[in-house]
């Protein structure tokens, strides 16, 4: 399955969702595809920590269903991510591992163990119950619904090519991103954020 | 002398006053007793995570959906933390409250932390991270502060607990 294929059918249904996308790929595809810069946050200072990021932000506004995008780069540096997003097995969390078997924003240099590793038994393996591993858009499109319509975390493997060249970063820079989001994320679920009753 | 008990109650009760919900932990012998207060009262949401670098990104997401949190972590966690402080923290702009234990220190009898004793203060005013210093009960109020001052700054602050207010020793 292509990177671009993939999150364009994605994107194609993406409402209120809220969505995090780890650094490489991710986020670059993400931004070539939709070029959202209030609804997605672009975690492209930081590997290994995207599902975190949005654990913290699913569990306080448990109404708004929250996506993650990892790549499988990230995910190798800290795969015990699992572990705690089991513990907390927040129902609107739906964790993407973009599995390209490389780390594709620095010239698809080699992962360690690329071939063999499954994260989808990975993921069981830590008690996950809804694990989906998904290597085709055909299934792409018979599962997702399921994977992410219904309540409860949920953990995806999304098989795809390495993209083969270096893609556009998201331009917007840190405090940019921090204002766009936090605002808009303010708007549509009442949460204050940016609170002025410290001063 | 305040008991460990007398403590452990002082902050917790002082992180609840500053709004702090969420709390991520990595435990530490100094804070064994402080995390489980922390994981039974239930004015919190206690997260044992499974490194302090995931206390960092559960703590800065939390941020973006307005619910107050702390990282409570040991020295040699938090020496494990600079890459993600640097670039989550730093680059976005995203507060966060850190309690540290100072191991390493006075006191701590433990030889594998000399190292914390040597380079932890080294290390945090190299990244220029804010640090104040509870080395006797009646600063534990420094937590709301401290709490208060990174949303200020919009940067991670560090208190630092010593071993003689953690263990109830002077």
């Amino acid at each position: 399955m292509k990177l671009r294929e993939c999150f364009e059918y994605i994107a194609g249904r993406w409402k209120s969702e809220l969505v995090i996308l780890s650094a490489g790929n991710c986020s670059e595809m993400w931004w070539e595809v939709t070029r959202d810069s209030e609804r997605a946050f672009y975690l492209e200072a930081s590997m290994s920590l995207a599902s975190m990021f949005g654990a913290g932000i699913a569990l306080g506004v448990p109404p708004t269903p929250v996506w993650v995008f990892s790549g499988d780069g990230a995910f190798c540096m800290n795969p015990g991510m699992l572990m705690v997003e089991r513990q907390m097995n927040l129902p609107n969390l739906k964790h993407f591992l973009v599995s390209n078997r490389c780390y594709g924003s620095t010239y698809e240099a080699r992962l360690p163990n690329a071939s063999a590793n499954d994260y989808a038994s990975m993921a069981r393996a830590m008690g996950i119950e809804r694990v989906y591993r998904i290597d085709s858009l055909d299934a792409l499109q018979r599962d997702f619904a399921s994977a992410v319509a219904q309540p409860g975390h949920v953990f995806t493997v999304l098989e795809v090519e390495p993209v083969g060249k270096k893609l556009e970063e998201p331009p917007m820079d840190g405090p940019e991103m921090k204002y766009r989001f936090g605002r808009y994320i303010e708007r549509m679920t009442g949460v204050r954020i940016f609170d002025g009753s410290l001063f | 002398m305040a008991s460990v008990s007398n403590v452990t109650a002082r902050i917790v009760e002082e992180a609840a006053k500053c709004g702090v919900k969420l709390v991520a932990s990595l435990p530490d012998t100094w804070i064994s007793e402080l995390i489980e207060a922390f994981d039974k009262d239930r004015r919190f949401t206690h997260v044992p995570v499974n490194r302090e670098e995931s206390a960092i990104g559960l703590c800065s997401g939390a941020f973006f959906s307005g619910t107050g949190a702390l990282a409570l972590m040991g020295a040699s966690g938090f020496m494990t933390c600079v890459y993600a402080l640097t670039k989550i923290n730093y680059t976005y702009q995203i507060p966060l409250l850190l309690l540290v234990t100072l191991r390493g220190g006075l006191g701590d009898r433990a030889k594998y932390h000399v190292s914390n004793g040597l380079y932890l203060k080294p290390l945090m005013d190299s990244i220029s991270m804010p640090c104040t210093i509870v080395d006797s009960p009646e600063k534990v109020s420094v937590i709301s502060t401290a709490y208060a001052h990174s949303r200020v700054i919009s940067r991670p602050v560090v208190v630092g607990f010593t071993r003689g207010v953690l263990r109830g020793e002077q």
